[in-house]
């Protein structure tokens, strides 16, 4: 190891005095320049924007005018808008839940298959539906949806089944979203868990088999711990998109009935860009942010005892 | 009015230094953006913001700009759309679009946008133009309804010419009517006729009886005005003698008429306002009507156009509309709104108003006159969706194409119901179509009107009390 060490830094100290190296370290510099610049610009400074924006009252037409900390103190006794924390809460939780376990155990199911042609088809098939775009999925599912019109009450209708308020009872909207979110964005996790589970060292499986565990013990027992940083990544993802769920309540159920649905997303755009109210919703904004933040770092915590590295 | 304080002025100074950097940036951007609304387009464009598909407004410019060409041969016409599923879509979209600094010289705004865009001053007040040029003014006026006009005024000032205006007037398909053994409903008929109308059409499988959106406009709103309620307190600004003396002298309509609407404090859970309401649940619970939708109403205009729907809420936008959809003329009619208590009609006006940052204010005021010319009329509005505002464009020969047959309901419902009034769209509209459509939707799933318009009445206390 040291050798090997030893020779890499030669190499390296050769390579600096190289005369085509500081071109080399500039084209470097300069990749990475646009790299910080995309990020700066998309990310970085609205976020900062935002952070500032959410100590100002600004209406977009008036001069902004600096409140201090009354949108953040708004914001903590404002009913609708905490409610909209827990819609939010309860939907992602819902939705990352439904898209681990289904997706985990589609995956799993694919992966038992031999043909590498069956397997490809499956993981197109349930791929294709994140391709989509949301906001086409949600106004085609509107109609599919829809109490009176739509097409799966008429087939509910052909087994005699009375029509389901999908979208326009409480509990019925948020499940409906839900199950479109889930179907939407299961792709994502299917594909990592397969992919992670062919990974997983055929010699730790033939081992398994040999000292007589079943399919389920050597599930639980092996491939499970064994891809536990990838259910880890897919959890963090699947929850930090799931608290930002926006397109489906809004183009679906405009965040109702009432605000069974209205997720702080929606929130936030009401009180940003319909109330006029752009320092308040960029309050709601910062207020997501920190949260997120926090759940993704208890879900780090909880990951120290519950993932696997090899 | 209320004022507000110059872009860049040293009091926003001071308050922006207390951000702290983060705060201070942005502020300064927006700042930017506010000092930048002086500009007005650029010095050889006059721009226009139009709510609709850019297509159209791409047409509309360059039907246009001969017009244009002949008062100021160096300037350029531009009009740009703004996609919206509604006014409040339309209105927030153009606010981010001053906010970017492109603020236009003219816009249309409907009578939900009028008091929210007067009160913050983004336009300018029409009174002196109109002063100037009454005399050549004095056709368009005798053309228009006092109210389309007062509908326009605010705190005294008008700040729009109208053009255009939508009652909520009762549209049913014939077809429908005809199959169910429904006589065509008269121009007096009454809440209990729609019932009894409604209930024969809902035997049809797959058919409803009545179909409705959730919006400000011609939404349950039509019934609670119908049933003498109304979401805020009405009153009317004093003012706009200078207007009614001049323009309308002699002209019983324009009696009683002051300087715009004044919308008080909100009576969102008066006793009437909730019969409305639950008038509507009760539709629902009968089967004669199907859960709403929210928003522009385009799922509500396919399904009657697909004769699925025997009764909507329609203006004169809907001739045109269900022709668009695919419907014969003959196959859909429409009448006065079923009376209730009254037989008090709602509505919206569209008109164009000139915006305070523009630095060409006099073309613009001449193209604001060129806009409301009757030639214009269909440049602007081709295949009627939308009623004329003036009545001597509402005639026979525009509507023989599209239908419907009882054209003549939609300007009758001004002159033969007088007591006939604006939606109620004070300058915090937008917070109230928010909370309006959350707590509808609220009381239709839940089936209790009174919790609902409890919470509605409570926000838009808060919004007022905020406004």
């Amino acid at each position: 190891m040291a050798a090997v060490t030893a020779e890499i830094r030669e190499a390296v100290v050769k390579r600096r005095g190289h005369p085509s190296s500081h071109g080399e370290a500039r084209f470097g510099f300069a990749m990475i320049g646009l790299s910080v610049l995309f990020v700066a610009v998309f990310t970085a400074i609205p976020i900062v924007a935002s952070l500032g924006l959410s100590f100002f009252s600004w209406d977009v037409i008036s001069t902004p005018e600096y409140v201090g900390l009354k949108n953040y103190q708004r914001l903590f006794t404002d009913g609708p808008v905490l409610k909209s924390f827990g819609v939010t809460l309860g939907m992602a939780l819902a939705i990352v839940v439904l898209q681990l376990t289904i997706g985990l155990g589609l995956a799993v199911l694919v992966n038992q298959r031999k043909l590498v042609w069956v397997r490809t088809l499956f993981r197109t098939t349930f791929y294709l539906p994140l391709l989509a775009s949301t906001a086409a999925v949600s106004i085609f599912m509107g109609y599919l949806f829809d109490y009176k019109f739509g097409v799966v009450n008429y087939y509910l209708s052909l087994l005699g089944i009375p029509n389901v308020p999908w979208l326009t009872s409480g509990f019925g909207a948020a499940a409906t979203i839900v199950l479109i979110a889930v179907w939407q964005q299961i792709g994502f996790t299917f594909v990592l868990f397969v992919a992670s589970l062919m990974s997983v060292p055929t010699d730790v499986l033939e081992a398994a088999q040999i000292d007589g565990a079943g399919a389920m013990r050597t599930l639980f027992r092996i491939k499970i711990p064994l891809i536990s940083p990838t259910i880890l990544f897919a959890a963090v993802v699947a929850l930090i998109n799931a608290m930002q769920l926006f397109d489906q309540p809004y183009i679906m159920t405009k965040g109702g009935p009432g605000s069974a649905t209205t997720t702080v997303t929606i929130s936030m755009y009401q009180k940003g860009f319909q109330n006029l109210e752009f320092g308040y919703g960029s309050a709601i904004a910062i207020v997501l942010l920190a949260a997120i933040l926090v759940i993704t770092g208890l879900q780090f915590l909880a990951a120290r005892k519950l993932v696997f590295y090899q | 009015m209320t004022g507000i304080h110059p872009p860049g002025g040293s009091l926003a100074r001071r308050t922006l230094l207390k951000a702290g950097a983060g705060g201070l940036g942005l502020a300064a951007l927006a700042d930017l953006a506010a000092c930048s609304q002086d500009g007005g387009g650029s010095s050889k464009s006059l721009k226009m913001l139009y709510f609709g598909e850019q297509a159209q407004a791409t047409e509309l410019q360059n039907r246009l700009q001969p017009q244009i060409a002949k008062l100021d041969a160096t300037i350029k016409f531009e009009i740009s759309a703004i996609n919206g599923t509604d006014w409040n879509d339309f209105l927030a979209k153009v606010l981010t679009q001053i906010a970017a600094g492109t603020p236009p010289d003219i816009i249309s705004v409907a009578t939900e946008g009028l008091q929210l865009m007067a009160s913050k001053e983004l336009a300018v007040p029409l009174d002196d133009y109109v002063t100037k040029d009454l005399d050549a003014l004095k056709e368009y006026f005798a053309d228009i309804h006092p109210a389309l006009v007062e509908s326009m005024m605010y705190q005294g000032h008008l700040w729009e010419l109208p053009d255009s205006f939508n009652a909520g007037n009762m549209f049913y398909s014939t077809e429908l009517f005809q199959r169910a053994g429904v006589v065509p409903p008269s121009a007096d008929w009454t809440l209990d006729d729609f019932e009894a109308a409604a209930t024969k059409i809902a035997k049809f499988k797959g058919i409803n009886a009545f179909g409705w959106v959730v919006r400000l406009w011609g939404s349950w709103t039509s019934f609670m005005y119908a049933n003498n309620a109304n979401l805020l307190e009405e009153g009317k600004y004093d003012g706009g003698d200078w207007l009614w003396n001049k323009a309308y002298a002699g002209d019983a309509a324009a009696t009683g008429r002051k300087g715009g609407w004044k919308w008080g404090a909100p009576t969102a859970n008066s006793e009437a306002t909730v019969e409305a309401l639950n008038y509507m649940i009760e539709l629902t619970k009968k089967g004669l009507s199907p859960s709403p939708d929210v928003g522009g109403g385009g799922t509500l205009q396919g399904l009657f156009a697909s004769n699925r729907i025997g009764m909507s809420i329609g203006g004169g936008f809907w001739a045109g509309g269900l022709t668009n959809a695919g419907m014969k003329n003959g196959s859909f009619d429409v009448t006065m709104f079923p009376k209730w208590k009254s037989q008090r009609h709602l509505f919206g006006a569209g008109g164009y108003a000139i915006f305070k940052s523009s630095k060409k204010k006099d073309l613009a005021w001449e193209v604001l006159k060129l806009l409301v010319k009757p030639e214009t009329f269909d440049l602007v509005f081709p295949g009627n969706v939308t009623t004329p505002g003036r009545k001597s464009l509402v005639t026979a020969a525009r509507y023989a194409k599209t239908g419907p047959k009882h054209w003549s309901v939609f300007y009758d419902t001004l002159t033969k119901h007088p007591d006939t009034a604006p939606i109620p769209a004070p300058p915090y509209y937008n917070a109230l179509a928010t909370a309006l459509n959350q707590r509808t939707t609220q009381a239709i799933s839940s089936g209790n009107a009174k919790a609902a318009l409890d919470g509605l009445q409570s926000d838009l206390e808060k919004a007022a009390g905020a406004s």
